[in-house]
């Protein structure tokens, strides 16, 4: 049987089945593909309103700070717990018929990414607003701060890399060993807290550096939160290093999930 | 009803068999002695390996080196060569190996060692609600079963209309699956498989779907695929079915081609029925 790899029908069959991953989300809901908007708007609103009272971070605008960080985070989070044990769930599928494998995990992903970008529009109309209501930007500064935007696009480009590499990767070792699916329910809420989301990295001691360095959503984090809000990034070469490793385990993860992917039938 | 479905197409087929006898033992030994034809299926010292799980293989244990498994062969070095337009059935008891092969075949599951080659578009009428979404309605799913059977975005939209019309879903194609009954679903799988326009047709006994009237038109459906010189492949149990309708006969044991003819190969594979 013929495998098809990044041909037109390739294309024609992940794009179908991201539509189906978005359509079935709000098939039942009153208010329909509204939530793309209202989620993002509630959860900017409560978490906005938690996290303000009682986290001593000293930036301009903690509120803000919080949502930069928190849309790419989500966004990684959701995609790789949903992925890891996707295999499993969609076994009716895998088991019957011959189609591109990886095409389920990407659906979620490409899903998951119509909704963060749909959310950072609309953060972005915020910041905006933000920048020409509170700070009194001139009209230069104003279209200088735009341009700047343009920034989050390789920025969003490496989160999705990242988050296809990681999902990938937990996906296809799932198959055969089920426990991934426990690790990563349990790693996902640790490595938000060692990820600079609700703090900045000067805040913390020296002595988790080694950590950071092994992490590549700092890196990736400190430069949405020195593109969007002027933030100094903590050090340049963590970036790089950062950006290395997640295009490590990108291939990575895509060699390994090519790898199994015709067998995922013995074992699911 | 399936048994109902078999006689009559034993009973439609009897006055053609008698006739084209002469025919098909030509046939049949052009199978023995290598087609030359262009070739459908080209199986060549195929081997599929199984690890035989006693106990569910984890992480942990692997890291410690600690896991327990065995190794079963359900494919032992077989080779089958279908030309085009062959009617093969493939018989044997259960664990012979039979559905493997149909699977190795459709590329669900891929070779241990060996190679299968397959010309053309393959089709499977075994599971036909893989693919289905419960929340999507019927336009959305067939969109997106049709991609699962290999057909093209082109091809499908020119044979929504068509496949509408064949599976009988009148109003109900704009309603979510899951208020779709049981044989609405079966009919829409079928129609959407069959409109696939498959050059190898794989087949399994339970094709009889739906009510009579739709039982009627997939018989009909699969009466032309065998007229249109296709290639197909069967797996199944009840030989009055098989027996008329097929040139070849494969008899899979344990892994291995026992016997692979013309129709000495039933009368010899009944003989093992106690």
């Amino acid at each position: 049987m013929k495998h098809h790899f990044l041909d037109r029908y390739w294309f024609e069959f992940v794009w179908a089945m991201t539509i189906k991953e978005i359509k079935a989300r709000y098939k039942k809901a009153i208010l329909g593909f509204l939530w793309i908007f209202l989620n993002p708007l509630l959860q900017m609103i409560v978490i906005g309103l938690i996290f303000q009272f009682f986290v001593p971070v000293k930036v301009e605008n903690y509120f803000l700070f919080l949502f930069t960080g928190l849309l790419p985070w989500n966004f990684f989070a959701l995609s790789v717990s949903r992925n890891t044990p996707i295999i499993m769930n969609e076994r009716g599928m895998i088991k019957k018929s011959n189609f591109p494998r990886e095409s389920i995990v990407l659906a979620v992903v490409f899903s998951n990414l119509f909704h963060l970008l749909v959310a950072w529009i609309l953060l972005l109309l915020v910041l905006v607003f933000d920048k020409v209501f509170f700070d009194r930007y001139s009209l230069l500064q104003t279209t200088q701060y735009v341009l700047s935007i343009l920034w989050t696009i390789p920025l969003i480009g490496w989160l999705t890399m990242l988050t296809t590499g990681f999902s990938l990767l937990f996906a296809a070792l799932n198959v055969k060993y089920r426990d991934v699916n426990f690790l990563v329910q349990a790693i996902i809420p640790l490595w938000f807290y060692a990820t600079p989301i609700v703090y900045t990295l000067q805040l913390l001691p020296d002595l988790f550096s080694l950590l950071l360095y092994l992490n590549p959503m700092t890196g990736l984090l400190e430069m949405f939160h020195a593109v969007l809000l002027k933030q100094p990034v903590y050090e340049p070469q963590l970036v790089a290093f950062n950006l290395f490793l997640s295009i490590l385990f990108f291939l990575l993860g895509c060699w390994v999930f090519m790898k199994e992917a015709p067998y995922f039938d013995d074992w699911v | 009803m399936a048994k109902a479905l078999q006689n009559k197409l034993t009973k439609k087929n009897t006055t053609s068999t008698t006739i084209t006898k002469v025919k098909k033992k030509t046939l049949i030994n052009k199978v023995k002695t290598e087609h030359v034809g262009p070739l459908a299926v080209s199986i060549r010292g195929l081997k599929k390996k199984y690890v035989l799980h006693h106990e569910k293989p984890t992480f942990v244990e692997k890291f410690f080196g600690r896991s327990t498994s065995e190794e079963f062969m359900a494919i032992d070095n077989i080779d089958i060569s279908i030309p085009k337009g062959q009617k093969v059935a493939i018989v044997g008891s259960n664990g012979s190996g039979k559905t493997t092969l149909l699977k190795l075949i459709c590329g669900v599951t891929k070779e241990t060692q060996g190679e299968v080659k397959v010309n053309g578009r393959v089709v499977s009428l075994i599971d036909l609600e893989a693919g289905f979404h419960p929340d999507l309605n019927g336009y959305e799913n067939i969109a997106l079963n049709g991609l699962i059977v290999g057909m093209t975005r082109a091809e499908i939209e020119e044979s929504t209309p068509d496949i509408i019309k064949f599976a009988h879903i009148g109003k109900f194609i704009d309603a979510p699956l899951f208020t779709y009954s049981e044989g609405m679903k079966l009919r829409l799988g079928f129609a959407i498989a069959v409109h696939a326009n498959p050059d190898i047709l794989v087949l399994d006994e339970m094709i009889a779907t739906g009510d009579a009237n739709f039982q009627k038109q997939c018989i009909r459906r699969i009466e032309s695929f065998f007229k249109q010189h296709k290639t197909i492949i069967t797996v199944s149990h009840v030989m009055e079915f098989i027996e008329p309708y097929y040139q070849r006969f494969i008899w899979l044991d344990k892994g291995k081609v026992k016997m692979d003819g013309g129709k000495e190969v039933i009368v010899a594979y009944r003989k093992t029925w106690k």
